[in-house]
């Protein structure tokens, strides 16, 4: 294949493979983007229906001037950080109880498994019923999705750690919180991690989804819902597009700290 | 030291009935402390309807036919999304996992499809689509895409090199390679993808539900909500847990047959 | 040289006497233990009937097939278990729960691997109440007795099984603990390290004087570090016989004769041809 002969033609040219993998990657939405503007430039589309890539980009720095825009991505921001922050504390200590007590295991875990099941939207009715659908609602319902992510894996990762060790600490003296803070929590740290991070990522879609559902404030899923309401296409693809761009930050951010956390241990 | 009491307890949790048993003390204390504080008034009918109240509302949408109804469109329009959804992930799953040229291509751009959060995509399908089954399909279709394919393409990647050798070695041809020996061995995280996504899928139809409909489970919620009907809500509420045990109960088992072959080790 | 006992009752009993002699509890006193197993509805008899008493700074070995109980003796000692019939005393006083006057250490290190090496020697003294620098001190120390002192800050993942053994073996002394309890220490290490180890150990128990049960199924092993061998049959695990050892334990030779002598003993006991001569007979 020429592309081989090509790459081994140039050992000293180490940047080459990572232009040609950009080049390639950017291939496919670069080809998107010919064809949304033709679409457009060809009025196959009512451009009511389909704003064109250009005015999209222009609406984006309409409003990016209008300053609205730092406060809506930094309130949505505030909302994701509390209650992933609440929801992945509450299910840190959740998770724990269940992870070292059999008993809590064998009292708690039936009932927490059943409420599992319970498809996460379905709560929105009920938390705007409780908490009303301002702020307190939103976090409420962004804590919750965090919650349960943070549970489960904190407790496998705690039931995972030999018994070996277990019966170490015990044979040490160890008291509850020695158990917990030399044996318990360093042992299970991959698995919480592996849980906070997921806890992170539905924190975020439950964001999005309470700006949606709630009422609306200052946030991008508020721009969202306005532009819905206004059917003005092109601020909802500009919202949506800095949605997809900030989810991309947290998955990013989310594995980035992962990565970190695990070479800390294993190098 | 331990003493008789301790014993009886680790006896009785020793068996699944007993176990059962066990994990069902909480929830009726709790069942109880519910219906006290619902006949005592303490809290307002507009924060905790009393028990009785959602047991009627269960009663009476099972007897109108409305539960059932309900509940049948909702499931149906899981499996259609699913369906659909699923069927294109494997296929492009396995193209990506099989081409180390196609992940160049198209890795970078689904990265960021990926990122789309379909609840975002609903108000832009409702514009498209309609509020239609077609809008609600085509969201719950793309809601199970996405970790179908992101699992396929590593499980088929995976497949270790030894096994392809195998297949070459024993001449089969690309197709009968493709369905006798990758596939298979990409069977669990296959399953992995398959049971992530439906999970997605059914999240997603309740939302796009509450959001857009006429009819299925998540818009008796939104009814429920605007008439202020507490104990419809919360009865609603409990039968999508039950019918989601349900759905994901049928393909964990369907998982477990399928993987008999892998012993108690998944 | 070498007492020849027959009867391990008699031997009880001079025991026994030889204590009230001199009006002195022993130090760790296993009286009638009996110990049944559950499992899958079926009951498995592991003890029956154990008697053994051990004077302060005597170092027992406990030998046997696997499956004997040996270990699970050994459990009850240390506390982790107090389901079983008889009593277990030291020092006069009932076993309750795991203490801090008895050191384990287990056929696998068991070292948490979070932990430096003297991280994990340090984790034995959080119980303890010493002040902070008197826990550096005891730590450093007892790294040097195992030859590890340069050691101290590497995590476990980069040190040999040997050496493993060695933290695991400063972390059960560290509390200068009054009995210190083997579980097959050495099983899973190499037949050099395992050696050179014995010789460690002998040293070591020796400075420290502790009261040491050993639980092991190598004989040369049990020879070499003991005062007295209980030599455990299984099912259930019964005592057979105990055989005393008459060497002076600072300088045994393993190749002397009396040495080979009351290892034969011992191996005649569990029942194991070890001469070629008696194998072609």
């Amino acid at each position: 294949m020429s592309w081989i002969t090509l790459t081994r033609a140039r050992p000293a040219r180490s940047l080459w493979p990572v232009v040609r993998r950009s080049v390639l990657g950017l291939a496919l939405p670069a080809l998107l983007l010919v064809v949304w503007q033709g679409i457009c430039v060809a009025r196959l589309l009512p451009l009511y229906i389909l704003p064109s890539p250009v005015a999209v980009i222009a609406r984006f720095a309409t409003e990016l001037s209008g300053g609205q825009f730092g406060t809506d991505v930094l309130a949505s921001l505030a909302r994701v950080l509390k209650g992933f922050f609440l929801g992945s504390a509450a299910g840190l200590s959740f998770g724990v109880l269940l992870g070292l007590s059999r008993w809590a295991e064998r009292l708690l875990a039936p009932l927490f498994l059943a409420y599992r099941q319970i498809a996460l939207f379905a709560w929105v009715p009920l938390l705007s019923m409780w908490f009303g659908g301002g702020e307190t609602g939103k976090i409420a319902f962004v804590t919750l999705s965090a919650f349960a992510p943070v549970v489960v894996n904190t407790w496998r990762a705690i039931r995972a750690i030999p018994d070996s060790l277990n019966e170490l600490g015990a044979v040490l003296t160890f008291d509850r919180l020695d158990q917990i803070s030399l044996i318990a929590l360093p042992g299970a740290l991959p698995g919480i991690v592996t849980g906070v991070r997921s806890a992170l990522i539905y924190a975020w879609l439950a964001t999005v989804g309470a700006e949606l559902f709630l009422d609306i404030a200052p946030g991008m899923g508020g721009r969202l819902n306005e532009g819905r309401d206004k059917f003005e296409i092109d601020l909802m693809l500009v919202a949506l597009f800095v949605l997809t761009g900030l989810g991309l930050v947290f998955s990013q951010t989310a594995a980035l700290i992962e990565r970190r956390l695990v070479t800390w241990r294993l190098g | 030291m331990s003493g008789s009491r301790s014993a009886v307890w680790d006896r009785a949790s020793a068996s699944w009935p007993g176990r059962a048993v066990i994990g069902l003390i909480v929830p009726a204390l709790l069942g109880v402390v519910w219906l006290i504080t619902a006949q005592k008034g303490w809290l307002p009918d507009q924060l905790l309807p009393s028990p009785v109240a959602v047991w009627q509302a269960l009663v009476d949408t099972a007897t109108s036919g409305d539960l059932w109804t309900n509940s049948l469109i909702s499931v149906t329009r899981v499996g259609e999304g699913f369906a659909i959804g699923a069927a294109l992930g494997l296929i492009l799953g396995t193209v990506l996992g099989l081409s180390r040229r196609a992940r160049e291509l198209v890795d970078p751009l689904f990265l960021l499809l990926a990122q789309v959060p379909p609840l975002g995509l609903i108000p832009l399908a409702i514009l498209a689509l309609g509020i239609d089954e077609a809008m609600k399909v085509a969201v719950i279709a793309w809601a199970s895409f996405i970790p179908v394919v992101l699992n396929v393409k590593q499980g088929v990647g995976d497949v270790p090199q030894s096994l392809q050798e195998l297949a070459e070695v024993l001449t089969f041809g690309p197709w009968y390679a493709l369905t006798r020996v990758v596939l298979p061995a990409a069977v669990p995280p296959i399953f992995t993808g398959l049971r992530e996504g439906l999970a997605n899928a059914w999240q997603t139809m309740v939302a796009a539900e509450l959001f857009a409909s006429t009819e299925g489970l998540g818009y008796m919620l939104a009814l429920g909500r605007q008439l202020f009907q507490f104990d419809m809500v919360l009865a609603v509420v409990l039968v999508l847990g039950v019918v989601g045990l349900a759905v994901n109960g049928t393909l964990a088992l369907v998982e477990r047959r399928l993987l008999r072959w892998q012993g108690q080790a998944a | 040289m070498n007492s020849h006992v027959g009867n391990c009752s008699v031997d009880h009993l001079i025991d026994h006497l030889a204590f009230e002699a001199i009006g002195v509890s022993p130090a760790l006193e296993i009286d009638h233990v009996s110990k049944t197993f559950r499992v899958g509805g079926r009951s498995l008899e592991v003890l029956r009937d154990i008697k053994l008493s051990v004077r302060t700074g005597e170092f027992v070995a406990i030998v046997g097939a696997s499956g004997c109980g040996k270990s699970t003796l050994l459990r009850l000692v240390l506390g982790l278990d107090t389901d079983y019939e008889g009593e277990i005393r030291l020092e006069g006083q009932r076993v309750r729960r795991p203490g801090l006057d008895r050191g384990m250490v287990f056929q696998e290190h068991r070292l948490l691997p979070w932990l430096t090496a003297a991280g994990n020697v340090a984790a034995a003294l959080r119980r303890s109440g010493l002040p902070s620098r008197e826990r550096k001190r005891l730590v450093a120390e007892h790294l040097t007795l195992v030859g590890l002192a340069n050691f101290a800050r590497a995590w476990p993942r980069q040190l040999s099984g040997g050496m493993s053994q060695r933290v695991a073996i400063a972390r059960a002394l560290v509390n200068r603990p009054r009995f210190l309890l083997l579980d097959e220490p050495l099983g899973a290490l190499d037949a050099l390290t395992r050696l050179r180890l014995q010789d460690e150990l002998a040293r070591i128990v020796h400075r420290e004087n502790s009261t040491v049960l050993l639980v092991t199924h190598d004989v040369d092993e049990a020879v070499f570090l003991a005062d007295r061998i209980v030599v455990l049959q299984p099912d259930p695990g019964r005592v057979s016989r105990i055989v005393k050892i008459d060497l002076d334990r600072r300088n045994r030779d393993r190749s002397a004769p009396a040495f080979l002598r009351l290892r034969d003993e011992v191996l005649d006991v569990l029942g194991v041809r070890h001469t070629a001569r008696e194998a072609a007979a």
